[in-house]
C-alpha cells in the first residue's frame, strides 16, 4: 500500500509531518529533510530497493562529472593546437563523452528494460515456440519493480543529456541530484521534470509560506476530488464492463470507453493536483502535467494538453535527437531528389514520430495494448499531415476560419473520438480484447440499454451517478474558465477574501461528504503508479 | 528573529484557519450524527448497528457482542432473552476490522454499562500490515470523533429514498439459506500456532483493557466455520485469553454437544451458521452465561418492553426462515 498520495496516511500523517519538520528546520537541514523524506517514501512501497535510486542518484551525478571533465580537458587540450587539429581534438573528446552519455543510457534503459520488459519478451518467445510447435519454455521471472522507476529513470536520462548536450552544467554536489531524482511528491507518478525545471527551487528550499501552504492546500484537495467524487466511482463502471467486455456490446462500449476516459483524466490530473499541491507546500512549482485536454482541435493538440512532461521528454530526447540524425538527413537529401517535396516531408515525418509513438506505447508498460496504442497515435498523427494539405486547401477555398466555433467544435468532437477510442485499446485487457470491443460497438447498438437497467446494474447506483456527473460537471466548468482564462490557480488567490474561502471550505467539504470512501466503497489503486 | 516572526505568523494563520475548518467539521458531525438517529432508514445498512446500539436505552444492556459477520449470524439476542432473560445486543458487522470494533465498543460504552463483552475472534486473523493498520486507525478515529466521515454517504438514500434494510433483531440478522458443508471434520489436532498480525493484537489489548477499566468481564468465542477456523487458531485464542485474563470458547470444538448439522445449519458451506444454527449455539450461549455469570433475568420487566416486544416478530421471521430453509433442503437433496 505504502504511502500513495490519495491515502489517509499520506495526506495526514506523512504530509504534514514533513511539513512540520521541514519549517521548523534551517535552510541546509531542510534539504536532508525532503531527501530523507523522499527516501521514506520509497522505503513504504520498495523497501530496500532504495538503494537502486540513491545508485542512480549516484550513477548520473558521475556520469554528468565525467563528462563535464571530458568538456574541460578537451577544451583545455584543443587550446594547445591549431585550429585544424583542434576539432579534431574537440571531436576526439565529444566521441568520449558520448560514450560516457551513452553508457548511462545503457545502464539505466537496461534496467528498465530488463525489470519491466523481460517477462514480456519471455512470454512472446514460449508463445512463437508453442505456436510453432517447438519444445521451448522459459520461466517467467519473478521480478519486483522499483516504484516510479519509468518516471525517474526519464529524468535521470534527460539530466545526463541536458549536460552532454551542454544545456546544463553538472552539478557538484550530489545531494542535490539525489533531491531532483527523489523528490517524493513527484516519484510515484511524475511530473516528469528537467534539471532546468525544479532542481534549482528545490535546492533553494524556500521556508514554508502561509500562501503557499494554502495553495498547495487547495491543490490537494481538488485533485481529491477528482480521485474519490469522480473517478473512484466510475472506476466501478470500467471494471465492470472491461473485466466483462464479451458481455457487451454497442453503447454499453462507448459509455465504457468515455467512462475510462474520464476515470483517467480525473484520475491522474487529480493525481497531478495532489503533486503540485504538496509541492506548493514547500515553495516548489512542478510543471503542469495537463492543459484542458478536451479543448483539443486534433490528436497532436491533445498530446501537447495531456502527460505534457511525457511528451516533452520525447520531443526533446528522442524526436529532436532523431531528426538531426544521419539518417533522416541522408533520406532528406535522397527522397528530395526522387521523391519531390511532399513524400519527403511525409518520410521525415515517419521517421521522426515512429520511435516516439513507440517509447510512448512502450514507456507505459510490457503490453501488446500499450504498444498497439502509440502505434494507434502514430498512425493518426500521420495521417492528420498526410492530409493536411487538402484541409488547407478547403479552408482556404472556402473561406473557413479554423478559430470560429463551426469550425473548431467539429474538430474537438472528432478528437474526442480520437481520444475515447484509443483510450479503450489502453484499458482493453489485451490488444485483441481491445479490438474485439472495438469491433462490438458495431453490432447491437441497442440504445435503451443506458436507460433499462444495465447501466445501474454495473454496481452504481444513481446517487453514485449523479455524484459523479456533478464532479464532471465541476471540472468541466473549471477547464472551461481556466481554458478563457477567466480563471486560474494565480487568480484565484485574488479573489476577496470571503469569497476565496468560501470556495475553499465548499471544496473541502464537497469531497468529504460526495467523496466515494467507506462504507460501500473500497479504496481504488492510482493507475499511473503502475506504470 | 524575522525569520521566527514569519514562521510564527504562518504557523498562527494556518492555525485560525484550521480551527475555522475543525468547528465547520464537527457542526456537520453534529448535523450527520442527528439525522442518523433520527432517520435510521436513510442510514446504510452496515451503519445500522452504530445507530442502533446509541438508540438502545441508557444502561440497558448487559452483553455486548462484537465482530465480523461470524458475531451477528450466531449470536441472536432474541433467543438467548426468550431463554434466559438476559438482555444482550449484538454491534457487529460485516467484515468489521479490529480498528473498527475498537470504537464501536467505545461507542457503546458512551451509553451502555454491559456486565460482559463478547467477542467473536474471526477477525483477529485478518493480516493487517502496520501501514494499513495506521490508515484504519486514522480512518476509524475520525469516524468515532467526526461521525461525517462515517455518515457521509446518508445524502445518497436521502435523494434515492432508504435503501432495502435487513432487519436487526437487536443486531442479531435472521440468516434463512442453507447450503450445507460437506467437508468433515476441521479440527484437526496440532500445536501450531497462528499468527495474528501486531497491529490487531495491539488493538486487540486495547479492547480488553478497556473492558476492564469499564468492569466488564469479557469472553472471546470462535463461531463454527470450517472455512475460518483450525486448531492452530485454537490454540493461539486459548493462550491469548489466558494472557488476558478472558474466558475463551471456542465453538468449532463443540459442534456435537451444540448438536450442529451441518447439512440443515450451515448457511454457505461452512462459512456461517444460519437462523437453525445461530439458535443452537444462542441457548447453550445463554445457559453458559447463566451458569457462569451474575446476570439478571429482566423478563417481565417494563424498562425491557422493546425486548418483549420484538419476540413475536423474530418468532415470525425465524419460523419462515426454517420453512425456507426447509424447501430448500428439499431441492437440493432431490437434485442430488
Amino acid at each position: 500500500m505504502g504511502l500513495a498520495y490519495h491515502t489517509e496516511l499520506y495526506l495526514f500523517v506523512f504530509l504534514p509531518l514533513v511539513v512540520l519538520v521541514y519549517h521548523f528546520s534551517s535552510q541546509k537541514m531542510r534539504r536532508a529533510v525532503l531527501i530523507l523524506a523522499g527516501y521514506l517514501f520509497f522505503w513504504s512501497f520498495s523497501r530496500w530497493m532504495v538503494l537502486y535510486l540513491i545508485a542512480v542518484s549516484g550513477l548520473i551525478y558521475g556520469a554528468g562529472r565525467w563528462m563535464e571533465h571530458l568538456k574541460e580537458t578537451g577544451r583545455a587540450r584543443a587550446k594547445e593546437f591549431h585550429s585544424k587539429e583542434r576539432s579534431a581534438i574537440k571531436k576526439q573528446y565529444k566521441a568520449k563523452e558520448k560514450r560516457v552519455l551513452m553508457a548511462g543510457i545503457i545502464i539505466l534503459l537496461g534496467i528498465l528494460a530488463y525489470l519491466k520488459y523481460c517477462n514480456f519478451f519471455i512470454q512472446n518467445m514460449n508463445r512463437i515456440a508453442m505456436a510453432a510447435g517447438k519444445d521451448f519454455y522459459l520461466e517467467p521471472q519473478k521480478l519486483l519493480i522499483p516504484i516510479g522507476i519509468s518516471f525517474y529513470t526519464l529524468e535521470a536520462i534527460g539530466y545526463m543529456a541536458d549536460v552532454y548536450w551542454g544545456r546544463i552544467k553538472a552539478e557538484h554536489n550530489w545531494a542535490k541530484v539525489a533531491l531532483f531524482l527523489g523528490f517524493f511528491p513527484q516519484i510515484m507518478e511524475g511530473p516528469i521534470s528537467s534539471w532546468k525545471d525544479t532542481a534549482d527551487a528545490l535546492w533553494e528550499c524556500r521556508p514554508v509560506q502561509s500562501q503557499n501552504l494554502v495553495k498547495g492546500i487547495v491543490r490537494i484537495a481538488w485533485g481529491m476530488f477528482k480521485k474519490i467524487v469522480v473517478a473512484d466511482r466510475l472506476s466501478v463502471v470500467v471494471t465492470a464492463i472491461f473485466d466483462s467486455y464479451t458481455d457487451y456490446h454497442g453503447v454499453m462500449i462507448i459509455v465504457a470507453a468515455i467512462a475510462y476516459t474520464l476515470q483517467l483524466y480525473m484520475e491522474f490530473s487529480g493525481c497531478m493536483d495532489i503533486v503540485i499541491g504538496s509541492g506548493n507546500l514547500f515553495g516548489v512549482d512542478l510543471p503542469e502535467n495537463f492543459r484542458q485536454p478536451f479543448f483539443s482541435g486534433n490528436a497532436s493538440e491533445f498530446w501537447r494538453r495531456w502527460h505534457i512532461t511525457l511528451g516533452a521528454w520525447l520531443k526533446a530526447y528522442v524526436f529532436y535527437p532523431v531528426s538531426v540524425s544521419g539518417l533522416v538527413k541522408k533520406w532528406n537529401h535522397f527522397a528530395r531528389k526522387h521523391f519531390g517535396k511532399y513524400l519527403t516531408k511525409m518520410g521525415i515525418f515517419a521517421m521522426t514520430l515512429f520511435p516516439v509513438w513507440m517509447c510512448n506505447g512502450l514507456w507505459h508498460g510490457a503490453q501488446w495494448n500499450y504498444i498497439l496504442y502509440g502505434m494507434y497515435y502514430f498512425v493518426i498523427l500521420l495521417a492528420g499531415e498526410a492530409v493536411s494539405p487538402v484541409r488547407e486547401k478547403v479552408l482556404d477555398r472556402f473561406h473557413l476560419d479554423c478559430k470560429a466555433l463551426y469550425w473548431r467544435v467539429p474538430q474537438i468532437l472528432k478528437t474526442w473520438v480520437i481520444i475515447f477510442t484509443g483510450e479503450m485499446f489502453f484499458r482493453a485487457n489485451g490488444a485483441a480484447a481491445g479490438f474485439h470491443m472495438f469491433r462490438s460497438i458495431f453490432h447491437g447498438f441497442e440504445f435503451y440499454r443506458l436507460w433499462d437497467g444495465t447501466l445501474l446494474g454495473l454496481g452504481l447506483n444513481a446517487a453514485d451517478l449523479m455524484a459523479a456527473g456533478f464532479g464532471i460537471l465541476v471540472v468541466a466548468v473549471a477547464d472551461i474558465l481556466k481554458e478563457r482564462k477567466l480563471l486560474n490557480w494565480d487568480k484565484l488567490q485574488e479573489m476577496k477574501f470571503p469569497v476565496r474561502w468560501m470556495l475553499y471550505y465548499a471544496l473541502i467539504f464537497a469531497v468529504i461528504v460526495l467523496g466515494a470512501y467507506g462504507t460501500g466503497y473500497q479504496q481504488v489503486d492510482l493507475i499511473y503508479a503502475g506504470f | 528573529m524575522q525569520d521566527f516572526k514569519e514562521k510564527k505568523r504562518t504557523v498562527k494563520k494556518a492555525a485560525v484557519l484550521l480551527v475555522i475548518f475543525l468547528i465547520l467539521l464537527l457542526a456537520l458531525s453534529a448535523f450527520f450524527k442527528s439525522m442518523a438517529l433520527n432517520y435510521p432508514e436513510f442510514v446504510q445498512s452496515r451503519n445500522r448497528p452504530w445507530v442502533n446500539i446509541q438508540s438502545e436505552r441508557n444502561d440497558s444492556i448487559d452483553v455486548l457482542v462484537l465482530g465480523d459477520s461470524e458475531s451477528y449470524t450466531t449470536f441472536s439476542p432474541m433467543e438467548i432473552w426468550q431463554q434466559d432473560g438476559i438482555s444482550s445486543f449484538v454491534c457487529g458487522q460485516t467484515g468489521q476490522e479490529i480498528e473498527e470494533t475498537y470504537y464501536m465498543l467505545k461507542t457503546a460504552l458512551r451509553t451502555q454499562k454491559p456486565k460482559i463483552v463478547v467477542f467473536e475472534t474471526n477477525s483477529m486473523f485478518q493480516p493487517q500490515s502496520v501501514s494499513e493498520g495506521i490508515q484504519k486507525m486514522i480512518a476509524q478515529t475520525a469516524n468515532y470523533y467526526l461521525p461525517v466521515f462515517l455518515l457521509h454517504s446518508m445524502w445518497q438514500n436521502w435523494v434515492m429514498g432508504p435503501e432495502k434494510q435487513q432487519v436487526y433483531y437487536k443486531g442479531f440478522v435472521v440468516r434463512d439459506i442453507v447450503e450445507p458443508y460437506t467437508g468433515g471434520d476441521y479440527m484437526e489436532k496440532t500445536d501450531r500456532k497462528e499468527e495474528i498480525s501486531p497491529i490487531v493484537r495491539f488493538y486487540m489489548d486495547r479492547i480488553v483493557k478497556m473492558c476492564k477499566e469499564e468492569g466488564c468481564s469479557v469472553i472471546l468465542y470462535s463461531a463454527p466455520s470450517p472455512h475460518n477456523y483450525n486448531y492452530a487458531k485454537h490454540n493461539t485464542l486459548t493462550e491469548y485469553a489466558e494472557q488476558m485474563g478472558a474466558a475463551y470458547v471456542d465453538f468449532n470444538l463443540m459442534t456435537e454437544e451444540l448438536g450442529i448439522d451441518w447439512e440443515k445449519d450451515s448457511l454457505d458451506n461452512g462459512d456461517h451458521l444460519n437462523v437453525l444454527g445461530a439458535e443452537k449455539l444462542s441457548r447453550y450461549f445463554g445457559s453458559y452465561l447463566k451458569q457462569n455469570y451474575e446476570l439478571e433475568d429482566h423478563r417481565g420487566e417494563a424498562e425491557y418492553q422493546s425486548f418483549d416486544d420484538m419476540v413475536a416478530q423474530y418468532q415470525k421471521a425465524r419460523k419462515n426462515a426454517a420453512k425456507k430453509i426447509e424447501v430448500i433442503l428439499k431441492y437440493l437433496r432431490e437434485k442430488k
